[in-house]
């Protein structure tokens, strides 16, 4: 049996933290084996390997700091609520995008797949994060190509964090939705934010009063439209924190009116309508 | 006795200057002054927990730091993640549990009221773990405001370990300083006890 020796072991791994900051800030998007071979590493690398070989197969996922970056808050002052923004230089390139959490339960926060009517330089969204963990954000490019990159972020208790309320409470008003624009001006794409109210139940948030767990009930399928031409299509899962916001970017030209149209794994279906604002000018 | 490491929680009861007041067993709504209750904490599984424990040591991390080279029997009883009814067949769900290296992860052992028979099976356990010697430094732990590893101590003080010691800041006090690593449920509790086969 492994003996606890946290005082042998504070050094090096005070070091190894003081290694992946390092990376993390001078070789942004580098994945997490580059810091140094300790135990911790290889676990982690371990880890990663067997959640890509669930979700990639055998396809080959290269590093990249280039096609995708994934940036979070080092560390998190929520854990239910960690923002994440993933940002793709070579937009053209990019079919689709993954989200990982790797110490998450349920890994796979997130797949992206990008329409034509998409400008996919920029997308923002918040997750729960259970303990410190790397994310990893995978994207594919239209050649079919897999490219990686990785944070760690220190967060946790992410997805077993009660809502501060009753179920029926958290419930009320489930699938309302708002969307905000920001124009970027002429030839720019769009930014626009999408906010759905929906408490977004992980299965794992304990009710403190009867000891059952809320049963999971979540936004698992989102596609958004512009004028009949896809933005995007999103699979989620209870990775996702509770009231979904995600800033996207539209094309150019894309015109209104913007649908949405949000699924979760109840049955619930809601379709909203939102209308592009008419240039300023 | 009652022996607090913790400078931040020395402050409070310098700050308070009073001994806590007891009432009854809602779960606290500031984490200040908590009371300890008589016996085990039987009310909500997560909350405000006290700064003490009597008969046990409450340590921080400094203090589990300086602990660490009389190789203490590290006890972690954090529930194990809880697979959502329904979870689609085609996702990965693969739980990891990470926690204090060289602990021995009892999900669960900090239950109140407990079977009797998962109760004789949880100490008879930590004798082992300990070599029948209930002076071998013993410590608890799971998250932070989590009465499962305050339950867990109580249980063994009232057993009569006499070095008993509550890291009450749990994986996540621990993992601000040190790394940690992937642990499986203890093997010997993770089989059901004897006569309890069809529970």
């Amino acid at each position: 049996m492994t003996t606890f020796t946290p005082i042998g072991m504070s050094a090096t791994k005070r070091s190894f933290t003081a290694a992946l900051c390092l990376s993390a800030a001078v070789l942004a998007g580098w994945p997490a084996f580059a810091a140094g071979a300790s135990d911790t590493d290889a676990e982690r690398l371990e880890r990663w390997q067997e959640i890509s070989k669930s979700i990639f197969g055998d396809r080959k996922l290269e590093p990249t700091d280039a096609l995708i970056k994934v940036d979070a808050p080092p560390r998190a002052l929520d854990a239910a609520l960690v923002p994440i923004t993933l940002t793709m230089p070579e937009k053209d390139r990019i079919a689709a995008i993954h989200l990982i959490i790797d110490d998450n339960p349920s890994p796979y926060a997130a797949h992206i797949t990008f329409g034509p009517a998409a400008d996919p330089s920029e997308v923002k969204l918040r997750v729960r994060i259970n303990n410190y963990t790397n994310v990893h954000a995978v994207a594919e490019t239209k050649d079919g190509k897999l490219y990686e990159a990785v944070k760690f972020v220190k967060a946790s208790g992410g997805c077993s964090a009660p809502m501060g309320m009753s179920d029926e409470e958290a419930l009320k008003g489930a699938g309302d939705m708002k969307m905000k624009f920001a124009e970027g001006g002429a030839g720019k794409p769009m930014e626009a934010t999408l906010m759905i109210r929906h408490p977004n139940f992980s299965g794992m948030q304990m009710n403190q009063v009867t000891r059952d767990y809320t049963p999971a009930r979540y936004i698992n399928k989102l596609d958004v439209s512009a004028n009949g031409k896809l933005v995007f299509s999103m699979n989620g899962d209870i990775s996702i924190a509770s009231n979904p916001v995600i800033n996207f970017g539209l094309a150019p030209d894309s015109k209104g009116p913007i649908k949405v149209v949000a699924m979760d794994n109840q049955q619930g279906h809601w379709e909203h309508s939102f209308n592009t604002p008419s240039p300023s000018n | 006795m009652i022996r607090i490491v913790s400078a931040a929680a020395l402050t409070l009861f310098a700050l308070s200057g009073s001994v806590p007041p007891v009432h009854a067993a809602g779960p606290a709504d500031s984490p200040v002054n908590v009371p300890e209750p008589e016996g085990f904490w039987t009310g909500a599984p997560k909350g405000y927990t006290p700064k003490t424990l009597k008969g046990a040591t409450v340590v921080d991390i400094d203090a589990l730091d300086s602990l660490a080279a009389e190789k203490p029997v590290m006890i972690d009883v954090a529930l194990a993640d809880q697979k959502p009814a329904g979870f689609p067949t085609d996702r990965p769900w693969l739980p990891a549990h990470r926690s204090i290296p060289g602990s021995v992860w009892m999900p669960g052992a900090g239950a109140a009221p407990m079977d009797p028979a998962r109760e004789a099976q949880f100490l008879s356990r930590v004798a082992y773990l300990t070599g029948g010697d209930k002076s071998k430094p013993v410590v608890t732990f799971c998250h932070p405001e989590c009465w499962g590893s305050w339950n867990a101590a109580k249980r063994l003080v009232q057993n009569g370990y006499s070095r008993v010691h509550w890291f009450a800041d749990g994986v996540e006090g621990w993992q601000d300083r040190h790394d940690t690593t992937i642990l499986k449920v203890d093997a010997a509790w993770a089989a059901k006890p004897a006569g309890e086969a069809q529970r």
